[in-house]
């Protein structure tokens, strides 16, 4: 998958997760996702779940921390798919 | 450490299911924490209540740490939580006012706790009510000077819920040349004529829920 295919799968998997409808139809990678999409930090961990069962992927503690914005959530998603075709 | 944290999860707003699942509170806790629920004095919070608790404690301790090291990362599981108090007898009260504030915790039933993050030991208190779980994480056991106040508000809008949790902390300060702002890096911060003061604020909103913390 290219970034920009994970980038639009992924902004469905967020989505439920947002109010910010508008910031959503203009996500890119710098975005964060509880500054500008004002995602509760308690929604943090249903991403991960969701992002996992979405890409049949296992994203332990280490990774979450970084998918603070967009473009890092792609790098782990995409390092994670990487892995599993190997 | 001059600093505070806090935190309010809305317990009408967690999803019980997930939270009982574990590749989901394996995410917030450790396997030493999920075991503690096994102990007999746990026997009345519900394992999703806990599993929110230690998530309010460890996001208190991050939103402490945030405010002294700028580039800190929220990683649950790297946040331990040890020693919890539970009173004895504990069961989970309804919350029957609109809006709770104090000083200190001195004769209200909280559940308190020892947070470690590195080489970092701070401690929680924290109220449980049917409804929520709000907790405040300071640098010593003292809490004697730590303002709170909890708040239930009629919309879960966010930018709602920013601006009344603001309102209150403003109303509780009693000082209306004040106004609460936030720092470059999303940390709140008073200001007076355009000054920052030297007193550590913490702000939290879920759902229907807002909260402040701050020290004098």
């Amino acid at each position: 998958m290219t970034r920009q295919e994970i980038l639009n799968e992924l902004k469905k998997v967020i989505s439920p997760y947002t109010t910010n409808k508008e910031m959503l139809a203009q996500i890119n990678e710098d975005t964060d996702l509880l500054k500008d999409l004002k995602i509760n930090s308690a929604n943090l961990v249903d991403i991960i779940i969701d992002a996992e069962a979405k890409y049949d992927i296992e994203i332990d503690y280490d990774e979450a921390d970084k998918m603070m914005n967009v473009g890092s959530c792609i790098d782990v998603i995409s390092e994670k798919i990487g892995q599993k075709q190997q | 450490m001059l600093s505070t944290g806090n935190d309010i999860v809305s317990l009408n707003a967690i999803d019980v299911t997930r939270t009982k699942q574990p590749n989901f509170y394996s995410k917030i806790l450790t396997p030493t924490e999920t075991a503690l629920h096994h102990e007999p004095r746990f026997a009345t919070i519900p394992f999703e209540v806990f599993v929110w608790l230690l998530w309010s404690i460890k996001e208190s301790a991050f939103k402490f740490l945030q405010r002294i090291y700028a580039d800190i990362l929220f990683t649950p599981v790297k946040f331990e939580v040890s020693e919890i108090q539970i009173p004895f007898g504990f069961t989970l009260p309804g919350f029957e006012a609109i809006k709770l504030t104090g000083i200190g915790f001195n004769g209200i039933q909280t559940i308190r706790s020892t947070v470690k993050f590195g080489d970092h030991i701070l401690y929680s208190s924290s109220l449980i009510y049917q409804e929520f779980i709000s907790t405040i994480v300071c640098g010593t056991k003292d809490f004697s000077e730590i303002h709170w106040g909890i708040k239930r508000i009629d919309s879960e809008e966010i930018a709602i819920q920013s601006a009344e949790v603001r309102a209150f902390l403003i109303d509780n300060l009693n000082d209306n040349n004040i106004i609460i702002n936030k720092n470059p890096l999303g940390i709140p911060v008073i200001l007076k004529d355009n000054i920052e003061l030297r007193i550590p604020v913490s702000l939290s909103h879920h759902e229907y829920y807002i909260a402040y913390s701050f020290q004098l």
